[in-house]
């Protein structure tokens, strides 16, 4: 604020000259804009020219993308007991490179975050690993090496609580078989990465397997999620359940028997199959010797194999049957055509013979059946001729594929029209010079009994998606083979060689019900020469109810010790699990016309039963 | 835009600046103007600041719902892992081996040879009554045979 001017005040000295340094402040200028414009140029580099870079190497740093694996679909019998599963099992992983020093790339050396031999002889014992063993897998190349994999969960926490450096786990899945060894020949197993490997784990691995998914977080240095930051998820597909024809009681007595049979004779196996008819259904398949999938690698390997479709044999006098069916069917025979059967015969320069001595019967084709005269089925089959045989059997899906699609099936032998010699005709009329599967044999008793309609057999009855409803699987074809007449026939011949005069079947009766089945024993053949060795496979396929045939059971047993007769060693067994399938699948029994009064009275009289 | 950039420097007052009581109508317009003007800028800056804090708050929030979906989806998955556990252990406990091994362990023993009854009731499958066995009081009470 100016006031007045005073009069007579002195006059102020004038300011100091003020020297503006022009030339520095231009400098500094410059030398500012110089900055700034380095500054720039250097953000154009970073943002513009190398921006795309940077971003990508940023959101390298900070997002990680997690697969998620799917879970894999579970095995059901058919009526939704487990028999495979995935549960969560962990993986403990290293990082060797912790525990050796390293150096910078400034040239500072780092040293090892622990000792390598002190943290294998901590995680040993959890691990229930070699110590040496852990401490070599440590001293790997690499930044990654596992060190156990699909072990418990708690198992795993246990190792962390530990809280030893370069040492960590995730988690995985694991299949689990919480039936152990039950139908594990059927449903196989998975490899430690989760592909099928073996049985319908293998051949399904595209249904049961699901699609992986994504996850895309973002986390920080320290390797923490950001809980706000970015997060993408591509949720995984489960794979589809899988729902077998299998029924998970008849397939345990069907194992437990096979088991049995096969310890009782000292036998190399069993095997056991479990038809029903009409649908085609496999209610049971079981081999013995089996395995535990759960713990496959302390088992032997041979036992993966399901014998059932896998193993070819010589089906002997259960061939007899289909023989039979073939001569009826072709009207070369009737039932009542009566024959004047000896006890050998030689044809082609080659003589047959029957089991047991006899002389010249006068028997029909029933009492060949039930006899089960060698000599009695060649004139049978000379009655139809070579041609007309084999066209037969191969209706009957003799030397076909089953079309059930188990890896590693067979289709069985039958010699090709032109290979067929003099003595070829009655070899295969008996059963030898011709091989099936036991399969493909329970399959042809199954179109006898199904008045002649061939069923495609089949193990899988549809899948579970994720709607939870049961998608069947495609019925099975069928395909009439032979005359209803023709069947029932044969039918009424099979139940006379379990219940008639003289049959041989006797073993396989079941209380309660009418069976109709045949026995075959036959002996192997030499592996490395021609001719057959001294050991026999003894077999029994049949059917019940006789009046209205609901399953069909085949028994094999491999190479049995002492007694051989399939009358002996599979007939009792094929009883047994018959009686148990009817039971489970609670069909009405048609036969045993014992009143009440005699049941207790006969249960009276029997001796109390004692515990085995 | 900033606050700063709003409040404007007061001009220059004039000669009368000294007489305030002798202030003029004229004189109060730039005054008033003044105070709205500060009342905009305390109001832009207020809505600033709880721009600010609402967004900070927003952001916790998220960040809070972001940890508790982490945690619900852990608790999902614990849950998923204990029924898969819980199914493996049923199928297990059902497993007819293991029953039969625990029924012959109790002393139970396998039963000889089952018998099948079959009753005969007064009324057939079909609910026709049957013709056979006329006048029964109660048509569906099992009637036992003569064979019985």
């Amino acid at each position: 604020m100016r006031g007045p001017r005073r009069r007579g005040a002195s006059t102020p000295p004038p300011p100091p000259a003020v020297v503006v340094p022009v030339r520095r402040i231009r400098s500094a200028f410059a030398v500012v804009l110089v900055l700034i414009g380095l500054t720039v140029a250097q953000l154009v580099q970073v943002q513009v020219v190398d921006g795309a870079e940077h971003a990508a190497r940023g959101e390298r740093q900070r997002l990680r993308t997690v697969e998620l694996p799917a879970v894999r679909g579970r095995i059901y019998d058919r009526e939704g007991a487990v028999l495979a599963t995935s549960v969560d099992a962990a993986a403990v992983h290293a990082d060797p490179a912790a525990f050796r020093p390293t150096t910078r790339p400034d040239g500072t050396r780092v040293p090892a975050a622990g000792d390598r031999r002190e943290v294998a002889r901590a995680l040993a014992p959890l691990l229930d690993l070699d110590p040496v063993a852990l401490a070599d897998r440590l001293d790997r190349d690499g930044r990654f090496v596992y060190l156990a994999r699909q072990v418990d969960l708690a198992t795993a926490e246990a190792v962390m609580d530990l809280r030893l450096p370069g040492i960590g786990m995730h988690v995985e899945p694991r299949r689990a078989y919480p039936s152990g060894g039950t139908a594990a020949q059927v449903v196989g197993f998975t490899g430690i990465d989760g592909a099928g490997l073996q049985g319908l784990e293998a051949s399904h691995d595209h249904v049961l397997r699901g699609r992986s998914g994504t996850l895309l977080v973002e986390h920080a240095p320290g390797g923490l999620a950001i809980a706000s930051g970015e997060r993408e998820l591509v949720p995984a597909e489960p794979g589809a359940d899988l729902v077998l024809t299998l029924d998970r009681e008849i397939q345990h007595v069907a194992e437990r028997v096979a088991a049995d049979v096969s310890a009782r004779y000292d036998a190399l196996g069993a095997t056991v199959v479990v038809l029903e008819v009409g649908t085609g259904d496999v209610l049971g398949m079981a081999s013995a010797p089996t395995f535990d999938p759960n713990a496959r690698r302390t088992g032997d390997a041979a036992a993966w194999r399901n014998r059932a479709v896998t193993d070819l044999f010589e089906p002997g006098s259960t061939q007899k049957a289909l023989t039979v069916a073939v001569a009826l069917e072709s009207g070369a025979v009737t039932p009542a055509t009566a024959f004047d059967v000896p006890d050998r015969l030689t044809v082609g320069g080659h003589t047959f013979t029957d089991v047991s001595r006899h002389g010249v019967e006068r028997w029909t084709v029933g009492d060949v059946l039930a006899r089960s005269s060698n000599v009695g089925t060649i004139l049978v089959a000379e009655r139809i001729g070579e041609e007309a045989l084999r066209e037969g059997l191969l209706a009957l899906g003799q030397a076909r594929p089953t079309g059930l699609g188990f890896p590693g099936e067979v289709a069985g032998h039958l010699p090709a029209a032109d290979a067929w010699w003099a003595t070829t005709l009655p070899t295969v009329a008996i059963g030898y010079g011709t091989s099936t599967t036991l399969l493909g044999l329970a399959t042809s008793y199954a179109t006898l009994a199904n008045d002649g309609v061939r069923v495609t057999p089949r193990l899988v009855r549809g899948t579970v998606g994720l709607d939870g409803r049961l998608e069947p699987a495609p019925p099975a074809a069928a395909e009439r083979v032979l005359s209803a007449r023709t069947a029932g026939v044969v039918l009424e011949l099979l139940g006379a060689a379990v219940d008639g005069p003289g049959a041989t079947g006797g073993l396989a009766a079941v209380p309660g019900y009418r069976v109709g089945g045949k026995t075959g024993t036959a002996r192997k053949p030499l592996v490395d020469a021609a001719g057959y060795s001294d050991q026999y496979v003894a077999s029994f396929v049949g059917v019940a109810p006789l009046d209205d045939p609901r399953l069909v059971v085949a028994v094999m047993v491999d190479a049995p010790q002492g007694a051989y007769y399939g009358g002996a060693v599979a007939a009792p067994a094929f009883a047994e699990v018959m009686h148990a399938s009817l039971l489970a699948r609670r069909i009405v029994p048609d036969g045993s016309g014992r009143s009440l009064d005699e049941l207790v009275r006969s249960a009276a009289a029997a001796p109390a039963p004692t515990a085995p | 835009m900033s606050a700063l950039a709003v409040v404007r420097p007061r001009p220059a007052a004039g000669p009368d600046v000294g007489a305030p009581s002798a202030r003029s109508p004229r004189a109060a317009a730039p005054a008033a103007t003044g105070r709205v003007r500060l009342a905009v800028a305390v109001s832009v800056l207020a809505l600033g600041a709880g721009a600010l804090f609402g967004a900070v708050a927003l952001n916790a929030s998220a960040a809070q719902a972001a940890v508790t979906a982490r945690r619900l989806e852990g608790e999902v998955r614990a849950a998923e892992r204990h029924h898969a556990d819980l199914l493996v252990d049923v199928a297990e406990l059902e497993d007819p081996a293991r029953i039969r091994a625990r029924a012959l362990e109790l002393g139970m023993i396998p039963a000889p040879a089952a018998r099948h009854l079959v009753l005969r009731r007064a009324i057939a499958a079909d609910g026709a009554p049957d013709p056979v066995l006329p006048g029964v009081a109660d048509p569906l009470k099992p009637v036992l045979t003569q064979e019985r």
